[in-house]
């Protein structure tokens, strides 16, 4: 008797003991999940040795077509913040893991929940939200990570939302934001160098993820492989769009993680290069962080505009 | 360039022009220093040319920001202001068929239109409800409140909804990977497990995902006409459903995953007013092949349930008369069957708007569960949209239950499924 009542003791303190570890081991770091690569990379520059970051996405998906997948849903019920895109980029898929994630903190709305876009000057709102205009999205274009500009916007948006949650450690967010900033700035002034024969470049991309990018570095959009977002081209569409390019002179078309058989079967018609980028970071071993994602589209876009 | 900068340029490029001027007596001849000033006059309009290109530049793009801020901020006023702000989000979803079946004949089947609603109702609890409108009436599919912030991983839900049983049972036909509700499915759950009552989910502080369900109900079953689902009856009567359903990856672009359900129901009475328990069993299993890289073109889904239910079921026997022994007079009585039916279908994404597929259906009359019913179902599903589908589907029923015409020999379907507005049932039917 006596000795159950000893082994009770110990099971007792050894659960107590695995309590008390695990309950430290999740206190020394702020735990934060994100939906892409390219936040999961800069709240690491934000939060440095004080966050333990996790990207939901791989970088190879499609932002419309992720899988729902269950496993996501441990790591967003333990999770101390949530960094998301906004403007409706995860709607197909992250509303339904947080339905279930069975976690307050980090709903829209609430504390734990970022939103990166706030801020951002928004392209492409739609003047009427119908579907006859395709998948569109009624807050505007959501891929605003493809401007380097917008970069700063995201990492402010992180750094203002560990603060607002960790105000202990504002002057260490602050601090990492304002390195991240400098080199941002000095990598944006590079690339605008870099990408000066871009200037005035007529291109045509498979879906309307390119615009913050042409933006930024001065491209011209003339024509999109799609239909309307989200719908595959009719072949007299892609008849119609053949004819454009020739007329309009494009250079390039852009495509991202759909299929190349559009891009290349325009390509053979108008003899226009093709070129894929990457419309998130980490798709790539060369994409694993923010920086070296804006890079290898920058760079691949020159290469392409060289071969052409 | 910097507009600073600019300036600061522009005073060095001014001050030794202006000190030829002012100070001639410098030794220099008079061509040299006109010269001088004609370089430096060239530049200074050079410069100016580019500080006036640089200020037309900031004012477009300032222009251009407070067009699109104005846009924003005035979408912004008017969705606030408007009464309807605080709506729900509303969708519907269309279904109708073109059927041929070859013991009955013709038909243009309008299956359904289904409306769906849901919101948040405060920091609390989210509602949601589906009224469907068929050519049997207009129903209320489901209504339920569900909690968002109970503490310790629990989430409760309460209400009219379709219960936790397997996997299949939660869909809306129309979201179904095929045409019709396999025969499986509706004879031995009832079609969806549309159920009155209450649920509370546990989700397990595990690295994976592993959830647990415990719920009472009424009664479980769109199709269930076991009791009235309008009267009181003894806590004996209701059905209570355990459930734990897992998830696994297995690689990045396939995972597996998995459930098991129970529904057990102390009391259920026959005509004859005898009782008996009844369960309810479940096994699911879904194997996804989701490549990571190109999820719109390619991805393959098996899903199979198999379905076990024990229960007393009403049989007519021959039994000798009490008025006279030697006349046999038929009699119903409750007899236990154990019946084993399931499904299993797999399908194939052949690119961003054709998929195919096949089902396979072993369906067992649960009153005489020697008889059964096999299905055999190929089909191919054209998404014109990710709003709006056409499907074809031949099926054979190897149908030995014998009960209804419908249910035997060959049959085809064109069916069309369109969504309009806002519509998901979110984490149940991925």
């Amino acid at each position: 008797m006596k000795s159950n009542r000893r082994i009770f003791l110990k099971f007792l303190l050894l659960g107590g003991f695995l309590f008390g570890f695990q309950t430290n081991l999740y206190a020394q770091k702020i735990r934060v999940i994100t939906t892409i690569p390219d936040l999961a990379d800069i709240t690491k520059q934000i939060g440095k040795e004080l966050v333990d970051v996790e990207s939901l996405t791989r970088g190879v998906e499609f932002m419309h077509a992720v899988p729902v997948k269950p496993s996501f849903v441990p790591k967003l019920n333990r999770a101390n913040i949530l960094v998301e895109m906004g403007l409706d980029l995860e709607i197909s898929w992250l509303p339904a893991l947080l339905e279930v994630a069975n976690n307050s903190k980090i709903l829209p709305g609430q504390l734990g929940n970022i939103d990166c876009s706030v801020g951002i000057s928004v392209l492409e709102v739609p003047r009427t939200v119908d579907r006859s205009e395709g998948d569109v999205h009624p807050k505007g274009n959501p891929h605003y990570n493809l401007d380097p500009g917008s970069g700063k916007f995201i990492a402010r948006n992180i750094a203002d939302g560990l603060s607002r949650n960790y105000p202990q450690h504002k002057g260490t967010f602050e601090k990492n934001l304002s390195a991240y900033f400098a080199e941002l700035d000095k990598a944006i002034a590079r690339w605008q160098g870099m990408a000066a024969p871009l200037k005035g470049v007529k291109i045509v991309t498979y879906h309307v993820e390119w615009s913050y990018f042409a933006n930024r570095f001065g491209l011209q959009q003339v024509g999109m492989i799609e239909l309307k977002p989200g719908i595959e081209p009719t072949p007299n569409h892609l008849v119609a769009l053949a004819q454009k390019m020739q007329q309009e002179k494009a250079q390039l078309i852009i495509y991202g993680a759909q299929s190349d058989r559009f891009p290349r079967q325009l390509a053979s018609q108008t003899g226009a290069s093709v070129v894929r980028l990457q419309s998130i970071a980490g798709g790539l071993p060369e994409t694993d962080t923010y920086l070296k994602f804006i890079d290898y589209n920058v760079r691949s876009l020159l290469s392409a505009l060289k071969k052409d | 360039m910097h507009l600073s900068t600019m300036k600061l340029k522009f005073w060095r490029i001014l001050s030794p022009s202006l000190s030829i001027i002012f100070f001639p007596a410098m030794g220099q001849s008079q061509d040299v220093v006109i010269d001088l000033l004609k370089k430096q006059m060239v530049e200074m309009h050079e410069t100016m040319k580019k500080m006036a290109a640089r200020i037309d530049q900031l004012e477009k793009e300032k222009a251009a920001t407070g067009v699109r801020v104005d846009q924003v901020e005035k979408s912004v006023r008017a969705t606030q202001s408007a009464p309807s702000a605080l709506n729900p989000a509303i969708g519907m979803a269309i279904d109708a068929n073109a059927e041929h079946r070859a013991k009955t004949g013709g038909e243009f089947n309008f299956r359904a239109a289904e409306i769906g609603i849901s919101a948040s109702i405060d920091p609390y609890a989210r509602g949601y409800a589906y009224f469907t409108g068929s050519n049997e009436g207009v129903d209320v599919e489901e209504a339920a409140m569900v909690t968002t912030a109970l503490p310790w991983n629990l989430q409760a839900r309460g209400g009219r909804f379709f219960a936790d049983f397997g996997r299949l049972a939660k869909f809306h036909p129309h979201e179904y990977a095929f045409v019709n509700t396999p025969l499986s499915l509706e004879r031995m759950v009832g079609g969806e497990s549309k159920a009155d009552g209450v649920e509370v989910n546990y989700l397990f502080p595990t690295p994976f995902f592993l959830r647990a369900t415990l719920g009472g109900y009424n009664m479980i079953g769109a199709e269930n006409d076991r009791l009235d689902n309008t009267k009181s009856r003894a806590w004996s009567r209701f059905t209570y459903l355990g459930r734990l359903n897992t998830y696994f990856d297995l690689t990045d672009n396939q995972s597996i995953e998995l459930g098991s359900s129970l529904a057990f129901t102390p009391s259920v009475r026959l005509d004859d007013a005898t009782g008996g328990s009844r369960s309810l069993s479940g096994v699911d299993l879904t194997y996804r092949f989701q490549p990571l890289g190109s999820t719109l073109y390619q991805g393959l889904t098996w899903g199979s349930e198999l379905f076990v239910n024990s229960e007393r079921r009403p049989l007519e026997v021959e039994v000798p008369s009490n008025d006279d022994p030697s006349i046999l007079e038929t009699q119903t009585v409750g007899k236990r069957r154990l019946s084993v039916g399931g499904y299993s279908y797999a399908e194939v994404k052949l690119n961003r708007n054709w998929s195919t597929g096949f089902l396979f259906d072993y369906a067992p009359s649960i009153d005489n569960p020697a008889k059964k019913t096999l299905g055999y179902s190929p089909y191919l599903t054209w998404n014109l949209s990710e709003f709006n589908r056409l499907r074809f589907q031949y099926s054979y029923l190897d149908d030995k239950v014998r009960t209804d015409k419908n249910e035997r020999g060959n049959q085809f379907f064109l069916q069309w499924t369109t969504v309009l507005g806002s519509h998901t049932h979110g984490f149940r039917t991925r």
